[in-house]
């Protein structure tokens, strides 16, 4: 028993778990981070991170047996052959679609911080304003104040590449230097400048260590040297994961226990104390089942496991799930639409190009609904921005004349750029997630259906991006534009949220301000599961932050003896 | 008067035979003819036989010459293309491709040979020509071939080093450099 008791435990070794884990061990608390996966050792465990393109047997193409036996997983781009191992096969952990929904997993340590896109980008006041302010869902209990110095918390151990631009819409954070933008980049920023006041083209904000600082080093970590092959982990630590950061930083406390192959099952609550007492494991590999022990529990298992988990944590005082009172647990989800892109090219600088490699793009910040409601629909989108030139080669005819071609050429086509929409969609009731009465996976625990789509709000928002952005296209004089829907399913954004949603009202939420149940306060849920809307920016940094705060809001409260 | 689609097809076939003029005698033929490996497994494909192995594998090579000495390979263009087949062509497209190559033999055993191996440099020639033009055959069995032939010519180590200034570990990005458009 005593060997299964910690002061806390952290369920699911993601970024939002690895904070927690960071935050408790370091200040002195016995803490048991529990992964459904196996271990992924920094550096040791990436098998083809220094594989060039030619050691690669199908050149990094999937084969025929990949993307028959993953339709799901193998169309999120990051699924390829060089770090398909890294990704939940669809046939090993099957779930419910009752509406198509693309639920792309990453079960090991460090979770999907090994291959996520690195971009980061604070929230606004008006993102936790949103629902408040047309009243759509319910409000948020925080503003931006109440995370601003956590986000800077984060950034600083993090390591963010960014430009302070002084913007409202995207706060500044604390940077290191940009790499360089290239002429169209500088250009497109300019010419929109001069067209409009509120849409700015700005630096993509990522987690790429331009600089060396002295907490880099004591991480262990190198400056990133842009291979763009981040998805494979990267020995450099050049861009942040969780098993180049956090888990080492954690484990040289002494204070944390790592539990790989940890299928957490459900919370222990316990009737007599009205509090949550541990959590229950059923081992990945031999199925034995474990108990666990501790003061506070943080439920970080990714969005919509820890759904499930909390769902499937029943118990007299909570038959519908811990702290479910209310019955709106696992509804409300959201996630965001990546849809629409649109293309076009530029014959502008044509005596210009590029050198090198950057790991990331521009970015064009929400401009839409943010100041007063301008559109039909709620909300509104940011977007991508790119612009590079290719190679041209010829590849007609064959035999040595094509060989031929590919030897003697080196001519460069015009620019092209590209825009993607990255659009807020709002929570519904109707968006949920629920446990299947029937059916249970390999380890008992029931499995999770899924019944989320997009609604009119998301089609019109598509629209109104294919017309803005024609529009900015047209007035910055790119040419042979093309809009394109891609019909991408829901999910395959990978910023699914919600479900277990933070509020004022325990009638109406499941989580307070600091991100515990208000029915079970030594329950926290820190990970996207608590996210009341989902704004536009890419979401981990803020998971990041909000776990940061929320752990020591625990360490305070437990130093109480409120916990 | 021929009109526009004619005159390209005919443009087409000067090509096509200009293209074989600057081949001549760069034919890489009969690879199987002296090989003593044996035939390869291909799992999902039917057992080919090594000569049907060599005869892709020619295909291959005389749609895009391989150059082991200058632009070697961890494989064999052969083995390369057969592999790809094999793992990334969808059952379909196998099909397809099978079909095409049933039909390429059997235009070869209607030679006054009926093998390659004593076919001549002329015959062998015109017989890829056929194939090239035949948009039946081009689509379902010369196109993938192309493909691949030329993945795994333009992912050789040193064409990706040398001719698309390919860097690992580039380190550096430069936003605004004078283009060169230079020939090598």
């Amino acid at each position: 028993m005593k060997s299964n008791t910690f002061d806390t435990i952290v369920v699911g070794a993601g970024m939002s778990g690895g904070w927690a884990a960071k935050e408790f061990s370091e200040q002195g608390f016995k803490t048991l981070l529990l992964e459904r996966g196996p271990h992924v050792e920094h550096i040791k465990d990436y098998p083809t991170t220094n594989w060039q393109p030619w050691e690669f047997k199908h050149r990094g193409r999937l084969t025929t047996k990949d993307k028959e036996e993953n339709p799901i997983a193998s169309r999120c781009y990051a699924f390829r052959e060089d770090a398909k191992h890294f990704f939940v096969k669809d046939n090993a952990h099957p779930y419910g679609q009752v509406k198509p929904f693309d639920w792309i997993r990453g079960y090991q340590v460090g979770g999907k911080s090994i291959m996520w896109a690195r971009q980061v980008q604070r929230w606004s006041s008006f993102d936790f304003e949103g629902p408040a302010r047309d009243g759509y869902a319910v409000d948020w209990p925080i503003r931006y104040k109440d995370l601003a110095e956590w986000y800077t918390y984060v950034e600083r151990f993090v390591g963010v590449s960014g430009n302070k631009d002084g913007l409202d819409i995207l706060p500044d954070g604390d940077f290191l230097k940009p790499w360089e933008t290239n002429a169209v980049e500088d250009y497109f920023s300019k010419e929109m400048k001069k067209h409009y006041a509120d849409r700015h083209v700005i630096y993509g904000r990522c987690a790429h260590l331009t600089e060396s600082k002295p907490q880099f080093i004591e991480q262990g970590r190198g400056l990133c040297m842009s291979r763009q092959i981040c998805q494979r982990g990267c020995p450099l630590g050049g861009y942040f994961n969780v098993n180049s950061t956090l888990i080492p930083w954690a484990l040289k406390t002494g204070n944390l226990t790592l539990r790989p192959h940890a299928v957490v099952h459900s919370v222990l609550y316990d009737e007599d104390q009205q509090k949550a007492v541990g959590v229950r494991v059923i081992d990945a590999q031999t199925k034995e089942q474990t108990d666990y022990f501790a003061k506070v529990v943080f439920v970080t298992a990714a969005t919509l496991n820890t759904n499930l988990i909390l769902l499937n944590s029943k118990s007299k005082r909570f038959p519908n799930g811990l702290g479910n009172d209310n019955g709106l647990m696992g509804k409300y989800i959201a996630f965001h639409n990546y849809r629409a892109t649109i293309n076009a090219q530029y014959e502008g600088f044509p005596n210009l190009t590029t050198e090198g490699a950057k790991p990331t793009s521009h970015y064009v910040p929400r401009f839409r609904n943010v100041y007063r409601q301008e559109t039909d629909f709620l909300r509104g989108y940011a977007a991508g921005f790119g612009a590079s030139r290719q190679r041209l080669t010829q590849r007609e005819g064959y035999g040595d004349s094509l060989k031929e071609q590919l030897l003697q050429t080196k001519e460069s086509g015009i620019w092209n750029v590209n825009s993607h929409m990255m659009g807020e969609t709002l929570p519904k009731a109707f968006n949920q997630v629920h446990l299947d009465p029937e059916i249970v996976d390999q380890w008992g625990i029931p499995q999770l259906n899924i019944d989320v789509d997009y609604d009119d709000n998301d089609e019109k928002m598509i629209q109104d991006f294919f017309e803005q952005f024609s529009e900015m296209y047209t007035k910055a004089g790119f040419v042979n534009i093309v809009t394109r829907d891609n019909k991408r399913r829901p999910g395959n954004d990978i910023h699914e949220m919600g479900g277990v949603r933070m509020g004022t009202d325990p009638e109406t939420s499941l989580l307070n301000r600091w991100n515990q149940l208000h029915h079970c306060k030594n329950v926290f849920v820190t990970d996207g599961a608590c996210m009341t809307s989902t704004s536009t920016q890419n979401p981990s940094l803020t998971f990041m932050a909000l776990s940061a705060r929320a752990a020591n809001y625990a360490i305070a409260e437990m130093k109480k003896g409120n916990l | 008067m021929k009109n526009a689609q004619g005159a390209a097809i005919a443009m087409n076939r000067r090509n096509a035979i200009k293209q074989l003029g600057i081949l001549a005698g760069g034919l890489s033929f009969i690879p199987y003819a002296c090989s003593l490996s044996p035939e390869k497994v291909y799992t999902n494909l039917p057992t080919l036989k090594k000569e049907q192995q060599d005869l892709i594998g020619w295909l291959s090579n005389n749609l895009l010459p391989e150059d082991v000495a200058q632009f070697p390979t961890p494989e064999s263009r052969q083995d390369f293309v057969l592999t790809m087949v094999n793992d990334c062509m969808e059952s379909e497209k196998i099909k397809a491709f099978l079909e095409g190559f049933e039909a390429f033999q059997t235009r070869l055993a209607a030679t006054t040979s009926s093998t390659l191996t004593t076919l001549s440099v002329e015959a062998q020639k015109a017989l890829l020509i056929q194939a090239y033009e035949d948009q039946s055959l081009s689509k379902s069995l010369i196109n993938p071939l192309k493909q691949y032939s030329l993945l795994h010519f333009e992912s050789s180590e040193n064409y990706m080093k040398n001719y698309l200034d390919f860097e690992f570990m580039p380190g550096r990005y430069l936003g605004s450099v004078p283009l060169v458009q230079d020939l090598l």
